[in-house]
């Protein structure tokens, strides 16, 4: 297979590389350090602390988008993630919670029956805050693949359209999610809890089944608890993706799922399977995202998270119609996305701007998309 | 001057030659009857005329004028109509909206066009008139049978206006009575003047319609001549041509006593009547039937891909319950389809990847196991290296690129993987070039010999006749024949397909 | 038991009805005040005429099998600048009103560019409108509310023959809507698109100017919309119509079209309009938890996309081509 020369080789070459988006990302962040002076606004692009910053809003939201990478993969979409990151962060928030005030929390339908002044559902029924952490964490986790069961039945075995079965998923748990706590956010997370999503490893002691993860000390900015965890979660989901049997079904499910099914492969399980891992994901990133913020949040996941999540997939290279992606692109792709919002915060632009820009963003992402296949498929004559 | 003229027309797909240099001539007021085999090329020829492909080489005339339709769109402006096998009607509208649909009669002006249902109904029912279908303009197209559908269609090709019309295999869906409406329906058109093609395996239909007879093999044009210089035994022989002899590789083996797999009364309304036969171990089967006799429909309900209502299937001694293609695969039952490129292959994706897509577990049995890849790729090498397939690395090349024969060797080869007892191949010589052919078929008696059976489906008799031990016959979803190696005499298995072509309704004399 | 089965068959094929009058009576027996005329059109029909007008427009995206999830951000940014001229420019209300339609019309033409000539899926270009829409909307007000000059509130309460301006507008648009479809060729080649867009262009259907209509059309009605929704509260945020297409998107599927394309009307788009806000409707009058509410509402609109699942495998099978009669042949007349 001779790639086509000409003048527009080295173009095609570009275009075609699996690091485009990285190449991209750095080019846009130097210029913009560079530019940015020039246009007499603050140089906070070149700050040392700045860097470190975008970090952290990068792990959050590349768990999420790791768990819809999957399911854009298998030819599917699930909006209901921002859901799932609030209802969890909701009921985790309500197990854990350790003081709760009657004032703000009457109103909800749990008050008396499973939380009450004393503190959360455990405080409230158990009676003890053992363990709270590893439990609201499970509940948070468990809560997230149930909900991807929910959207797995009902596309495999009603045949229901993903769009309309997680559209309405989303406006359900999003619902459910104010209804339990009557709009309010959950405050009194134990502190343990909210340490993982503020990094800062040194001597901070989690439940004994998490310690073991933490074996670096050194305080690099880099290496957080978010970290760790949104980037086992990437290598779990490349792993998964590109060397079992599992990712190998799924990228053939993607790519025709008529001759996946003449072939003997078990369609509904991987797709009912691939919608829990997208829920899962949704829960570690409220897991990070409420640990952050110190509460849980019933709005959590909302405004244009949905946006961000399938924007930075389309830009690492995930087709929307099914059969090709990789979690090594949407890491970049998220990158990109923190990365170029955190530009255009530079350029101190009113949220809505950088929205917009985002949108155009993404639309040159999908241009390159359809591009990108026709190319390939010119090639491949 | 002819209404159509062709001069030296080429086509070829993916470096395969389609249609090798053809030049015929339809004449108004006249019936050109086009035969062949499949893979003859005539389809391919057609949708040159009817602007869905372009023309490689070679220039077309319409009355004098170069004709170059770059599209169906084109085709429909310098009226020319072309009744497809596949019908292209909107089945969530009336039969007078698919008439009507890019040229309402309406009333108003400018932008605010509305369409006047009055006239649209009456010259809806006066088009459905000539052609012989008494069903309200207004009844939706889901409603009504096949047979009607086409007649829609062709109700629309003479709203048109057509000075030309071809008509590929019309009456595959019909009753006899539809299709004797159809045959006076095309006398009438004749008289009018217009040109007629009409392409059909049924080559009695053929012999009576037609004012002359094209013959296609291979892609080329065998001859042009009157009706009058043909008969049955001619056309057939000149569609298969008298070189048999080194098309196909010699037997290895005898069918032993050994059922390997058992259907008995297999029935589904409107698909498949009563079907019953036993294939054994070390035989190869052939089903012939014309198109849309059944044979994939039955095939894909073996599967386990569609239900059946009645009936039982049994594959070595065990009878299958839950239909479903794993349960099939289960039982080493494995189906060649005979739509690789939609149903066979993931075209963009390696070699090596779909040979093993079948048989996944066994490299990697625990969900999140990794797979052993280099077990995997030794498995899928020593597959493409016992089919002999011809290609780059198979780990990273992908199947879009390569010729039809390799990416057919390549489902067999997924299929070998999983170690099957019974293969049910459809079509597994379509759209492959002759030497590649000959691979496949040797590839079809090994299998056979190494204790398999082969149910061998096929609309080309003389491959059939070449390779099978047993040719059982379908025509309209019922087995009418059974021919035993040796008896094999092309006549008799073409008639035996043909026979229930027209029903015998009880107070109707058959044609 | 066959009796059963076309019971369940007829049920299902007209399962919005059902719904409908299923809704309707259990609501107005649980509170007697919902069936007063008075509320039914305060409450219902004209509560029920933004996502009415917007599920029309949207349906006519739908029947082609596209989708427009800009719908909300064009209701916005079309009252926005409607809103501005009127402030800055001081023009009247109905000149006003033009531009919010002509606005909405640019911007679904836009849209439409987009998926015709760059050839990008719509889910994705109306995402990437969505926010680009809002963007620009935003900037343009500097994030301050309009506060719209007292003629439009007037305006906005004049009856027309009796009834509340949005709701004959409603009734325009519906009727309008239905027209088009049904009696104009670019109506019925809007469903021949969506069933099947390689045979429309066999046939000699202009696709592409098929789907830019129906974009300018979905944006006809939402810069419509939304006008009329601001006559009402007089006051523009940012926040305004935000994740209107959601719920113009549910109600044109509750009333039976297909996110397939080739299968809608638009007399079910306005009965899944009506159907949503009744159900908002009888859950306030029953006093139930504003929390509850769309929770209810989203578990109907899963009931109704369950039918429609089941009511497409069931068409599904009957298009399985047969090649032998059904029963054995009978002597037709």
């Amino acid at each position: 297979m001779t790639a086509q020369r000409g003048r527009f080789g080295r173009l095609r070459q570009l275009l075609l590389s699996d690091y485009f988006v990285l190449y991209l990302t750095i080019v846009m962040y130097v210029s913009a350090a560079i530019i940015l002076p020039r246009l007499g606004r603050p140089n906070t692009l070149a700050l040392p602390g700045n860097i470190a910053n975008q970090f952290t809003n990068i792990w959050p939201l590349l768990a999420v988008a790791i768990g819809q990478t999957f399911v854009l993969i298998i030819g599917g979409i699930d909006l209901s993630v921002g859901a799932t990151m609030g209802i969890t962060s909701v009921v985790g928030g309500l197990f854990m919670a350790q003081t709760l005030d009657a004032a703000t929390f009457d109103k909800s339908p749990l008050w008396g029956s499973l939380i009450s002044e004393q503190g959360g559902i455990l405080l409230t029924r158990f009676g003890s805050n053992e363990d709270a952490v590893l439990i609201g964490i499970l509940v948070m986790l468990l809560i997230g693949l149930l909900i991807g069961f929910l959207n797995g039945v009902a596309i495999t075995r009603f045949r229901m359209a993903p769009f309309m079965v997680t559209l309405v998923t989303l406006t359900f748990f999003s619902s459910f999610a104010l209804w339990l706590t009557a709009s309010r956010n959950v405050s009194g997370l134990p502190e343990d809890f909210v340490r993982l999503g503020n990094g800062d490893i040194v001597s901070v002691f989690l439940g004994p089944k998490l310690e073991s993860q933490i074996a670096r000390r050194e305080i690099l900015p880099f290496i957080t608890y978010p970290a760790v965890i949104s980037l086992g979660l990437a290598f779990v989901g490349q792993f998964i993706l590109s060397r079992t049997v599992f990712g190998r079904q799924m990228m053939s499910i993607g790519t025709n799922p008529k001759t996946s099914q003449i072939s003997g492969l078990p369609s509904a399980r991987v797709v009912i399977m691939v919608y829990m891992f997208s829920g899962f994901c949704a829960a570690v990133a409220s897991i990070l995202y409420s640990a952050r913020i110190g509460f849980g949040q019933p709005s959590l996941g909302g405004g244009n998270i949905l946006l961000d999540i399938i924007g930075a997939a389309v830009i690492g290279g995930t087709s929307l119609f099914g059969g090709k992606g990789s979690v090594r692109g949407t890491v970049l792709g998220v990158a990109f996305f923190v990365f170029l919002a955190n530009v255009l915060n530079a350029m101190q632009l009113s949220p809505f701007i950088i929205d917009a820009v985002k949108g155009g963003v993404i639309l040159i992402a999908a241009f390159l998309d359809v591009t990108r296949t026709r190319l390939l498929t010119q090639e491949q004559r | 001057m002819p209404v159509l003229e062709t001069h030296d027309l080429k086509k070829a797909f993916f470096g395969i030659p389609a249609v090798r240099g053809v030049s015929i001539t339809a004449e108004a007021g006249q019936i050109l009857g086009l035969i062949g085999q499949n893979g003859a090329g005539k389809s391919t020829l057609m949708n040159m005329l009817g602007g869905v492909v372009q023309a490689d080489s070679g220039e077309m005339h319409l009355n004098g004028k170069r004709y170059t339709p770059q599209s169906p769109a084109d085709a429909h402006k310098s009226q020319v109509a072309f009744i497809h096998q596949e019908l292209n009607l909107f089945t969530n509208m009336t039969i007078a909206e698919n008439i009507f649909i890019d040229d309402f009669p309406s009333f108003g002006f400018g932008p605010f066009k509305f369409v006047d249902w009055r006239i649209v109904r009456e010259k809806t029912r006066t088009v459905l008139n000539e052609v012989g279908l008494n069903i309200a303009p207004d009844t939706t197209v889901d409603r009504i049978s096949p047979g009607e559908r086409q007649l829609v269609e062709i109700a629309r090709a003479l709203y048109m206006n057509a000075s030309l019309i071809i008509f590929d295999e019309p009456t595959t869906s019909l009753t006899a009575r539809e299709t004797d409406n159809l045959f006076a329906l095309m006398q009438r058109l004749r008289e009018s003047g217009k040109a007629i093609i009409y392409i059909s395996h049924i080559l009695r239909d053929v012999q009576t319609l037609s004012d002359s007879i094209a013959v296609m093999r291979d892609g080329q044009l065998v001859t042009q001549e009157p009706v009058e210089s043909f008969n049955i035994q001619r056309m057939i022989s000149l569609m298969v041509g008298r070189n048999i002899d080194n098309l196909f590789p010699a037997r290895t083996t005898t069918p032993t006593e050994t059922p390997l797999l058992t259907l008995e009364g297999i029935s589904a309304a409107g698909i498949v009547e009563n079907v019953s036969f036993t294939l054994h171990k070390n035989e190869v089967l052939g089903v012939f039937g014309l198109m849309g006799s059944g044979r994939t429909e039955l095939a894909r309900i073996l599967f386990g891909l569609d239900s059946f209502e009645r009936g039982t299937i049994t594959v070595d001694g065990k009878q299958l319950h839950h239909a479903s293609p794993k349960e099939s695969i289960r039982h080493h039952i494995a189906f060649v389809t005979e739509n690789r490129r939609e149903e066979g292959l993931l075209m963009n994706i390696n070699i090596s990847d779909n040979i093993a897509l079948a048989s996944l577990n066994d490299f990697g049995s625990i969900p999140l196991q990794a797979i052993d890849q280099e077990r995997l790729e030794t498995a899928s090498q020593h597959m493409a290296g016992v089919l002999q397939l011809r290609s780059g690395d198979i780990r990273t090349q992908t199947v879009k690129a390569l010729s039809g024969g390799n990416q057919q060797k390549v489902v067999i080869a997924k299929w070998l993987l999983s170690n099957p007892k019974v293969f049910i191949m459809d079509e597994p010589t379509r759209g492959i070039d002759v030497g590649a052919k000959f691979e496949i078929y040797s590839i079809i008696d090994q299998l056979a010999a190494s204790g398999s059976g082969v149910l061998f489906i096929s609309s080309e008799l003389e491959e059939l006749v070449g390779m099978c031990d047993r040719i059982v016959v379908m025509s309209r979803g019922e087995i009418f024949g059974e021919f035993l190696r040796g008896d094999f005499t092309e006549e008799a298995i073409l008639h035996a397909a043909f026979h229930q072509e027209r029903v015998e309704v009880p107070d109707e004399k058959p044609a | 038991m066959k009796s059963l089965r076309s019971v369940s068959q007829v049920l299902v094929n007209n399962s919005t009805i059902v719904l409908f009058i299923a809704v309707f009576v259990v609501f107005g027996l649980s509170s007697p005040l919902f069936f007063q005329p008075d509320s039914v059109i305060n409450n219902i029909i004209k509560a029920s005429a933004y996502t009415g007008i917007t599920a029309v427009g949207i349906t006519f995206v739908l029947l082609t099998g596209g989708i427009d999830l800009s719908l909300g951000s064009n209701m916005y940014l079309s009252s926005v600048i409607a809103g501005l001229l009127m402030r800055n420019q001081h023009i009247g209300v109905v000149p006003a009103l033009i531009v919010a339609m002509l606005v909405g019309m640019i911007y679904g033409y836009l849209n439409a560019m987009c998926v015709v000539r760059l050839k990008i899926i719509p889910f994705m270009v109306t995402l990437a409108t969505l926010v680009i829409g809002r963007g620009i909307g935003t900037a343009l007000t500097e994030s301050k509310q309009i506060d719209f000059p007292i003629e439009m509130g007037q305006f906005g309460q004049t009856p027309v023959f009796g009834l509340p301006m949005p709701v004959i507008v409603f009734v325009i648009v519906a009727i309008i809507g239905y027209v088009v479809l049904t009696r104009m060729p670019i109506g019925r080649q809007i469903y021949a698109v969506g069933n099947d867009p390689e045979a429309a262009k066999k046939a000699g259907i202009n696709t592409d100017r098929v789907i830019t209509f129906v974009y300018v059309f979905s944006g006809f009605c939402a810069g419509l919309a939304g006008f009329i929704l601001i006559s009402q509260l007089t006051r523009l945020d940012r926040s305004f119509a935000e994740g209107r297409e959601f719920d113009a998107i549910a109600a044109s599927v509750l009333g039976g079209t297909s996110l397939f394309g080739g299968i809608g009307t638009v007399p079910g788009a306005v009965i899944g309009a009506l159907l949503t806000q009744m159900v908002s409707a009888g859950l306030i009058f029953n006093n139930v938890n504003l929390y509850l509410q769309p929770m209810v509402s989203s578990v109907i609109i899963f009931i109704a996309v369950l039918f429609d699942s089941l009511r497409t495998a069931t068409q599904e099978r009957l298009k399985r081509r047969f090649i032998r009669p059904l029963e054995p042949e009978k002597t037709k007349t």
